[in-house]
């Protein structure tokens, strides 16, 4: 094969394998088929075939095996993704805040579709399922960061900074007990019969 | 004396989630700065492991991740101590539309959760745990790793625990975008390296669990709550809630709210006082209101459902779940259909395919109805097909998870079928699509 | 337990699956993830049945009475079960007609079908498919679906020996199952999920012995042998069930047949012996009994040629030379894999024309009949197993039935309807009890992975091994080679200590009756049954018969060197040695039985066509003293005959015929040395182990020898006619000449290199193959028929290249 010239991944991360397997016991050690395609794709924005089989051989599993784990859930790519993978919530409560209407400035601003990487390897674009931020709807999920209560303003701001490289922090902005008890009291005693 | 069943009941505190959002409670100093870690050492210096189990049984902490198991019972299921390795495994794979309770003890309060595995961990007498925490959820992983190697270094994990006897270590794993991790089956093989599909059971989790060895998986807030139990009493978290349902609970409401949130609350408390009261009532009219996450079946938004009391017998008895707690409030104007169809998506989406009701009936042939409804090509008999498929679909399949899905399409059916019947008939949805995103 | 299915009562071990309870009662439900011997894994969701139990009153532990008939009120689950991961209860009650058992049953069928693409009409399962059928039984009839199926790729190719047609797929996981279950190779899985989900490998091919399996086991048209793809439909075929010849195990195979050809092998149940599986080689290595090179007429030499005769013009010719001989002048020889009235029938033919020099060949020095014979099903209920040997290559079969036992369960009782459908106590990824299994090889072999001790010893130290264990179990000091003290005394202990110990070994140990010797010593110390692994399909019955010379003089060996004047030999070809060629020419008679042209045909006076295994009638005795019943198939072979009608040709052209003919003496010899009637077989053969006879006196030509620089190794697959099974050869390639890479690069050899090399007087042809896991200095050559196994010095300056690999 032509690849065969390339570097195995861990070859040069000793250390990242040691901890990775160390965290498993010695009977457990195919556990760490996760965290170790966590490792290659943290670095390489998708495992490939190679890294699949130097995963398998560094578990004694098959790689067919591996890639049966792998292919099982939505956030491990066989394509690289772009520098800036975002990730739009599409499920109920995102929805109902507008994540479709998100969505389609997303894929019109960066002219890409679902799924789709840009050819700069810049950006990719991916609907993903409830991300657990639904109360604080509609988020995005930029490579690993969650930004939260993000209208059109926000949204449009995320895309120019992106473009210029600038991508802050996501911002915290959270309602309910996280406010503290004193804000978090009831706003109102409802009176027991009769909605408006 | 009356049991706290509201937030207005001045006797009620914020407890586990009482320093959420303040900086820096993520971190050991601030933890150990507000009674940190005490409880664990009270466990494990004072309490004999039985004494632990009976105390969390005498609360009546029924499991928060939905099923409501009583967590108490669930560790009465181990087998005696017979010197193989025992795990106890906290299930935050938080994934149920409607909820994120979970994250934020993960994100803002990890030391809770670590201290709730000791406890726990010596409870069952496990010397591992394993957190199985979601793949997204990359801050709460950071934040968890780092605080378990701060609990490493402080001698609150490892051998002898709290200078006790106890050994006590945490494994803490990543997974990476399946919905079906949340079953506890599912998600010990997803943690042995295998493809998520749920086991059979029997054998459950007490008998062999993870590598095969005996088990207990419980959810996040159960397993931190049952901090609050050993360091106050069973007596004090019973003295929430009610008789079938004790303690506190979070709720977060999402959907068209004023203030939505997430909100610590006591049982028994009644959804108006949630939904009215601390979320500061609605922003536009809203039909429905779902009371614990996508897969429990909806109740129209009537004072007969309102007031409802958040208990998991009145909820089942009403037709749905406690479930996890997270309320979605559907608007008036949002097409049923529409919403339904982002429901059966979402499950069609994180379907494993093991089994064929669920591979096949939802995640192959129900979003292909819906599709065919929204696209306005309904004909007449596609809701009855529909009624009938759900039915052969539901109560057949190897997991709940095909059943999550159905629960909530039986429901929207039963409510609102004059909206299917009326897309069917009209080629198009009651309510035009409108668009919500804020500015 | 008492349970009630369908109103008919049962009593039944507890355990049972409710879907075993439903065919115990003579009912049926419809199945298709469920099968025999693996796991049950409830995800076809097709078993479903209304079930409902009694319940005890918890404080008074009596039973709840209903209280309008005052007996047991009845539970009902609220939802359908699945039967097959239901086990019984004490009166549990089960429904499979009941009204929602059957709309159950029927949505499921629906369901199962809304992806399925109903190409039954092009389809070669169809007529022999499970979802065909069930859903002809089960379903509605009509499909409520209107969308577009699912388009997957239709002729996937998993490896050269199976297609995977992705859209008939039904996902029931039996073959994912099969592979990790059985032989305990990962090598298929499913990827994606949910309705993405399909079967694939990452691997080159599917690495196992045990591929062809999981084409039998698919419920659907999913899976496909290749050699037998578009060959015919299945109600055309003529089935014959029959013993396979491939190995020492004899499994239980069918041969399809039709128009006089061979178009597929599949495994037939034998529960005592391959349960449902067989290994690749005997699947698929059938294709060359319809190779148009056959020969399929006696040929009889004339001159520079051989032209052809009728079989009485040449048993006249043979007749007349052989009259001419003196006693002791004529010698036959038969294959090991020879039938035992082929046997008996050489045997006579031998006192006919009193001679002595007959034998069996690939045969070693040792007997293959066990002191304390193991019988398979033994094996699989084994708590140690020490192997000796490569078991994986000699005898497939006897590689499962030791995974069956490192999972810890019996074999299951059966029902009347057969095996269990869902044996309860098999699950999926079952921890497996790799510490009661101890394997040993001059090399790495396949068995290893399994094993919670491997050892790789230095080449022919087998009886030092045996001696020194010996010792330990006697409570002497000794160490042992390749072991750690520790290892050996842990090994001598867990075999003192079992219940069912088991000591498995093969030619190497055979090659040296002094090894053979101390394995037995060794067993007998240790209380341990024994397998021993015979190179071919009857070794173990032609030496129960005594197809052995009447001295040592008269062997194989000594045959090929000149000690006759005339032979007979059927189906070996020993002029591909040079060094017998010459011999083999002097002779005044050369009479050859074979399926094809070789270098011994063309050196023969007469070339008589020989029946394959599939064509035979006959009986054999597998590695564990268990008659089997061989029969043949309606393949067009010509006039192609077994070795018996060769024999009794012969003799009736001598003029010499008996009262009685060759089949019936066979018939009462069978009876008077087995105590079994051949003609009466059980379907499972008889199970009639023998006490061995002493060592043989035979000298062979493969002499035991202390050194050797090369292993003739055992292989599954038939070199003899690997080249005439083309899609096998595909997928398994050539014969390998095995070693370290020191060697390779001391030789200038690199991998899949074509090199020829003089084998012992054989100049063989062999792919190169590395693997650091050999010996340094040790060469692993395959065996063939005229080979046995074990060391040899080879002429490695004989070794030259053919041809640069691709």
């Amino acid at each position: 094969m032509m690849d065969t010239k390339i570097q195995a991944f861990f070859a040069d991360k000793q250390d990242l394998l040691s901890e990775i397997l160390e965290r498993y016991p010695d009977y457990g050690q195919r556990s760490a088929v996760m965290p170790l395609l966590r490792a290659v794709q943290d670095a390489e924005r998708h495992v490939s075939e190679l890294r699949i089989k130097e995963i398998a051989d560094i578990l004694g599993i098959s790689a067919t095996a591996v890639k049966g784990v792998m292919s099982f859930y939505s956030t491990y790519h066989e394509q690289p993704v772009g520098k800036y993978h975002i990730q739009i919530c599409s499920t109920l409560s995102c929805s109902l805040a507008g994540s479709d209407e998100m969505y389609d400035y997303l894929a019109n601003e960066l002219d890409l579709v679902n799924g789709e990487t840009d050819k700069d390897g810049q950006f990719s674009l991916q609907k993903v399922e409830c991300l657990g931020s639904c109360t604080t709807a509609p988020v995005l999920q930029i490579n690993d960061d969650y930004y939260e209560n993000v209208g059109k303003k926000r949204c449009k701001h995320l895309v120019d900074s992106m473009r210029e490289n600038k991508l802050e922090k996501p911002w915290r902005e959270r309602k309910g007990d996280h406010e503290g008890a004193e804000k978090a009291k009831p706003l109102q005693k409802t009176a027991l019969k009769g909605v408006s | 004396m009356d049991n706290i069943t509201s937030r207005h009941d001045p006797r009620f505190e914020v407890t586990m989630y009482k320093y959420m959002g303040v900086e820096n409670s993520h971190k050991l100093d601030f933890y150990e700065q507000h009674g940190g870690y005490q409880t664990a050492k009270k466990a494990l210096t004072t309490m004999q492991s039985v004494d632990i189990v009976n105390e969390v049984k005498a609360s009546g902490l029924r499991g928060r991740g939905g099923a409501g198991f009583p967590m108490g019972v669930k560790w009465s299921f181990m087998p005696p101590v017979d010197g193989r390795q025992r795990f106890i495994v906290c299930n935050a794979d938080e994934s149920e539309p409607g909820s994120t309770k979970d994250r934020f003890v993960l994100e803002d309060d990890p030391h809770q959760l670590i201290e709730g595995m000791i406890i726990a961990g010596y409870a069952i007498q496990a010397t591992l745990g394993v957190i199985y925490i979601r793949g997204e959820y990359h801050l709460g992983y950071t934040r968890l790793y780092d605080a378990i190697n701060e609990a490493r270094a402080k001698g609150y994990l490892g051998k002898n625990v709290l200078a006790s006897n106890f050994d006590f270590d945490l494994i803490l794993h990543r997974g990476a975008g399946a919905y079906i991790c949340g079953e506890e089956s599912a998600l010990m093989n997803s943690f042995e390296g295998y493809r998520a599909n749920p086991r059979l059971k029997p054998p459950f989790p007490a008998q062999a669990g993870v590598y095969g060895f005996p088990t207990s998986v419980n959810n996040v807030t159960s397993i931190a709550s049952g901090v609050h139990i050993i360091a106050k009493g069973a007596d004090w978290f019973k003295s929430m809630g009610t008789q079938d349902s004790s303690g506190f609970h979070h709720v977060q409401i999402s959907g068209p709210a004023v203030r939505r949130g997430v909100y610590e609350v006591p049982m028994g408390i009644t959804y108006r006082e949630i939904i009215f009261d601390l979320a500061g009532g609605v922003t536009e009219p809203v039909k429905a209101f779902i009371p614990g996450g996508s897969s429990c079946p909806m109740f129209p938004f009537t004072d007969e459902y309102l007031d409802l009391t958040m208990e998991y017998g009145v909820v089942a008895k009403a037709g749905s779940m406690m479930g996890t707690g997270g309320i979605i409030l559907i608007p008036e104007d949002k097409c049923i259909v529409d919403a339904l169809a982002n429901v059966v998506h979402f499950y069609a989406h994180e379907s494993c395919g093991k089994c064929t009701p669920c591979r096949e009936g939802v995640s192959t042939w129900l979003p292909k109805m819906y599709a065919k409804l929204l696209a306005g090509l309904g004909e007449s008999g596609d809701l009855e097909l529909l009624e009938d498929v759900s039915h052969n679909i539901r109560g057949r399949s190897f997991c709940p998870l095909a059943d999550a899905c159905i629960m909530p399409v039986q429901a929207s059916i039963k409510h609102f079928r004059h909206e299917y019947e009326y897309i069917i008939e009209h080629g198009k949805s009651m309510y035009a699509k409108k668009s919500r995103w804020q500015e | 337990m008492k349970v009630k299915v369908n109103g008919i009562e049962l009593e039944l071990a507890p355990g049972t699956s409710a879907i075993d309870a439903v065919f115990a009662a003579g009912s049926d439900v419809p199945y298709f993830c469920s099968h025999e011997y693996m796991s049950p894994v409830g995800s076809c969701r097709m078993c479903l049945a209304k079930i409902g139990a009694p319940r005890k009153d918890r404080a008074t532990g009596n039973w709840v009475l209903d209280e309008e008939t005052g007996e047991p009120q009845i539970f009902w689950f609220p939802n359908p079960m699945a039967t097959c991961t239901t086990a019984i209860m004490e009166g549990m009650v089960i429904e499979t007609e009941a009204e929602e058992a059957v709309k159950a049953q029927r949505g499921m069928v629906e369901m199962t079908l809304i992806n399925h693409p109903l190409d039954c009409p092009i389809c070669d399962k169809g007529g022999a498919c499970e979802l065909q059928d069930r859903a002809y039984e089960y379903g509605e009839g009509i499909s409520r679906f209107e969308f577009d199926k699912r388009h997957q790729e239709k002729h996937h190719q998993l490896s050269e020996l199976i297609t995977l047609d992705r859209e008939r797929c039904i996902h029931c996981k039996r073959c994912i199952r099969f592979f990790e279950e059985v032989p305990g190779d990962e090598v298929l899985d499913f990827i994606e999920r949910g309705g993405h989900t399909y079967i694939a490998t990452v691997e080159e091919g599917l690495e196992s012995n045990f591929t062809g399996n999981i084409t039998d086991l698919c419920p659907v048209g999913a899976l496909l042998d290749r050699t037998s793809r578009f060959k015919g439909r299945n109600w055309e075929y003529e089935h014959t069930i029959t013993s396979s010849l491939d190995d020492a195990s004899g499994s239980a195979i069918v041969l399809d047949s039709r128009t006089g050809r061979l178009e597929r092998i599949k495994a037939e149940l034998n529960t005592q012996v391959n349960k449902l599986w067989i290994d690749d080689s005997t699947r698929f290595g059938y294709e060359y009994v319809n190779s148009s090179e056959r020969i399929k007429t006696p040929l009889i030499r004339k001159g520079d040629n051989l032209e052809a005769a009728s079989w009485q013009e040449v048993s006249e010719f043979i007749a007349d030379k052989l009259a001419k001989l003196a006693q002791k002048e004529a010698a036959i020889v038969l294959r090991a894999d020879s039938t035992l009235e082929e046997g008996y029938a050489a045997k006579n033919l031998a006192k006919i024309l009193e001679t002595g020099q007959i034998d069996h060949y690939p045969r070693q020095l040792a007997s293959v009949i066990p002191n304390n014979s193991a019988s398979l099903n033994d094996l699989a209920s084994s708590d140690a197993i020490f192997v000796i040997g490569d078991v994986s290559q000699n005898v497939p079969i006897v590689d499962l039935r030791i995974k069956d036992a490192l999972k810890g369960v019996a074999p299951p009782e059966m029902f009347e309807h057969g095996v269990p459908i869902a044996d309860l106590r098999l699950k999926e990824r079952m921890i497996r009890k790799k510490e009661i299994l101890t394997v040993a090889a001059p090399y790495n072999v396949d068995l290893m992975r399994h094993a919670g001790q491997a050892h790789i010893y230095e080449a022919n130290s087998e009886e030092a091994i045996f001696k020194a264990l010996t010792k330990i179990a006697n409570g002497e000091d000794s160490s042992v080679a390749a072991m750690s003290n520790e290892q050996a005394e842990a090994l001598v202990k867990r075999l003192n200590e079992a219940n069912n110990a088991i000591i498995i070994y093969d030619g190497f140990s055979l090659a040296s009756p002094a090894a053979a010797i101390a394995a037995r010593n060794f067993a007998n110390a240790v209380g341990a049954k024994e397998i021993i692994l015979g190179q071919m399909a009857n070794s173990y019955g032609l030496e129960a018969i005594q197809v052995l010379p009447s001295h040592e003089r008269y062997g194989y060996a000594e045959i090929m060197q000149g000690s006759a004047k005339a032979l007979i030999i059927s189906e070996l070809n020993p002029a591909n040695n040079s060094q017998y060629a010459q011999n083999l020419k002097e002779l005044e008679l050369l009479v050859v039985h074979s399926i094809f042209e070789n270098e011994t045909t063309a050196l023969a006076d007469v070339v008589l066509p020989a029946k394959s295994g599939y064509e035979k009638q006959g009986t054999i005795v597998n590695l564990e003293g268990r008659l089997l019943e061989v029969n043949a198939a309606p393949i067009d072979a010509g006039q192609a005959q077994d070795f018996e009608f060769l024999a009794a040709s012969i003799i009736a052209a001598l003029g010499k015929e008996g009262k009685e003919d060759l089949a019936s003496l066979a018939h009462k010899a069978i009876r008077k040395q087995f105590g079994v009637d051949s003609k009466k077989l059980d379907p499972e053969g008889d199970l009639k182990p023998l006490k061995p006879r002493a060592n043989n006196k035979a000298k062979l030509h493969i002499q035991s020898t202390n050194i050797g620089n090369a292993l003739i190794v055992p292989t599954m697959l038939r070199l003899e006619y690997i080249d005439k099974n083309p899609h096998l050869l595909a997928e398994r390639g050539a014969a390998k000449l095995t070693m370290n890479s020191i060697d390779a690069d001391a030789n200038g050899l690199k991998n899949a290199e074509i090199v020829s090399l003089d084998v012992a007087g054989i100049k063989r042809s062999f792919s190169v193959q590395i693997k650091d896991s050999v010996p340094a200095g040790l060469w692993l050559i395959p065996a063939l028929p005229e080979q046995a196994i074990g060391l040899l010095e080879l002429d490695r300056a004989s070794l030259k290249k053919e041809l640069e690999p691709a």
